[in-house]
């Protein structure tokens, strides 16, 4: 009777999650102390945090039959705290991310294999969904997840999966000063896309420095919209981008590419790789009126 | 069926296993300060806790759900893994459930049992995490140990683990395997329990 209760049938389900997940969850050896994990992207692709591949060679990582493979870098991004890692031979059961994006409130598994001992999980609940926010690497994370799942030592590289076994975000401990947050799954895969591709992401690069300020009332009716700041440039790198396009010290710069920017995050998320090499309209306020200027969007080095 | 439906079908699952591993759980006294738990094992008021609850106490006694006091008697105890057995005069306190912790598997739903800073009864629940193994200072040198998620405090050692059906699958002790919580696979408990009432005597060879 107790055993077809439906507390039981909800705790199989998550045994039969773990199991799922636990085939693409790898122990990925790349650093001095504890082991961490990573996540099968591909049959010989392993995604993990930036954080925890200390070293580009001599990297093993370990299958959940107990195999040992050796691994190179195929690809890191150290501001997103990722790293796309590349096994000699196709061998990993690949990990299926979740269809539609996470939501607050949704039981979530944390996972991870820091240890020869097996898969390890523990249970939580979707707590928070924000972003952008600034890294503690320099990047810039569109959206992040944060759950009261418990990070075990070692988890950082793991997944975080809903309860059908499906990727929900990649967790990390490296992006907010030892907090553990997860990158949701599309970004994730969006970016291993990416380092698959070109080994690294492609930003854009623009050339300014530059300081947010207020945008007037009267500049604000100018402009044909509400826009409480924008960013003053203080300084044009000479051969940059910028100069060549014309954008001159003292513009104001309130959108790029039709989307408004009021702070240095916001122009900082605008400069993603699909601009490079193209012509972008960029609004300014030059002496107080509004001014497209066009400017090749060159590539950060 | 909609979601409050099930949501409700489920919390109402989770308190019929609560209420019925609370009828077999107990609170163990040193006869000095603090308390333990313990949960009734056999039929005849035989009781399991963890070594370290009873260890260097005298005059045993033990709380049952119903709050009646009766002293208990030590009848054995192997501190490597933690564990003593006491038998107190009570013979209708019903055993609990024990279910067979060989067949476990990361990810399942558990709820520790027990008195957490002397708070009677107190639930926790969280997932099995890891089924691993922790070095104990004695002729095993490691047992495999049950470590899950679920919040442990003070006063929850000796108490129960258990799984979805409310069937006892560990002892949770805080002494060995580190910071955090582990517990005591039930059929290492079970085993202890057979030995210690001579319950392999009976088997004809």
């Amino acid at each position: 009777m107790m055993e077809q209760n439906p507390l039981n049938a909800l705790s199989e389900a998550m045994v039969a999650a773990v199991e799922t997940a636990g085939a693409a969850t790898l122990l990925v050896n790349a650093r001095r102390r504890l082991p961490a994990s990573g996540i099968a992207y591909a049959p010989d692709l392993v995604l993990t945090a930036d954080h925890v591949v200390e070293r580009d060679d001599e990297i093993t990582v370990m299958l959940p039959d107990g195999s040992e493979k050796a691994a190179g870098v195929a690809g890191r991004d150290p501001g997103n705290d990722l790293a796309l890692l590349r096994l000699g031979s196709p061998a990993a059961s690949v990990a299926m991310p979740a269809p539609q994006d996470a939501r607050v409130g949704q039981l979530v598994l944390a996972l991870g294999r820091p240890s020869a001992e097996g898969i390890q999980a523990s249970l939580g609940v979707i707590s928070a969904i924000g972003g952008p926010v600034r890294t503690g690497r320099g990047g810039l994370l569109e959206r992040y997840l944060r759950t009261d799942a418990i990070p075990y030592p070692g988890f950082s590289g793991g997944p975080l999966v809903d309860t059908a076994g499906r990727i929900v975000g990649l967790n990390t401990s490296g992006l907010a000063r030892g907090a553990s947050l997860a990158i949701p799954v599309s970004l994730a895969w969006q970016i291993a896309q990416a380092l698959e591709k070109h080994g690294h992401i492609q930003r854009g690069f623009l050339g300014v420095r530059s300081q947010p300020v207020p945008i007037s009332p009267a500049q604000q009716s100018a402009l044909g919209r509400q826009q409480a700041s924008g960013l003053l440039l203080v300084g044009v790198e000479s051969g940059s981008p910028a100069e060549g396009g014309g954008l001159l010290v003292g513009d104001i710069i309130v959108a790029i590419a039709g989307q408004p920017v009021a702070d240095p995050d916001e122009l900082l998320a605008s400069l993603t790789g699909e601009v490079v090499g193209k012509a972008t309209p960029i609004q300014v306020l030059r002496g107080g009126s509004p001014a497209t200027i066009t400017v090749t969007i060159g590539a950060r080095r | 069926m909609n979601a409050f439906d099930l949501t409700n079908w489920i919390a109402d699952a989770q308190v019929e296993v609560v209420q019925r591993i609370q009828r077999s759980l107990v609170m163990v006294h040193n006869g000095r300060r603090g308390a333990g738990s313990g949960v009734a094992w056999r039929p005849g008021g035989y009781l399991v806790t963890n070594y370290h609850v009873i260890a260097h106490g005298r005059r045993h006694h033990v709380t049952l759900p119903e709050g009646q006091d009766l002293p208990a008697r030590l009848v054995a105890q192997e501190p490597e893994i933690d564990l003593a057995l006491l038998q107190v005069e009570a013979p209708h306190l019903p055993p609990a459930l024990v279910t067979d912790s060989r067949g476990l598997r990361v990810g399942q739903i558990v709820m520790a049992v027990g008195h957490p800073w002397g708070q009677r009864g107190v639930v926790t629940g969280g997932i099995i995490s890891g089924l691993s193994s922790a070095q104990t200072q004695g002729k095993r040198g490691s047992v495999p140990v049950i470590r899950s998620d679920v919040v442990l405090a003070p006063g929850n050692s000796g108490g129960p683990l258990v799984n979805a059906i409310g069937g006892v699958i560990g002892i949770n002790t805080m002494i060995i395997g580190g910071d955090l919580g582990v517990a005591i696979p039930s059929h290492l408990v079970d085993l202890f329990v057979s030995e210690a009432l001579g319950e392999r005597m009976e088997v004809a060879v």
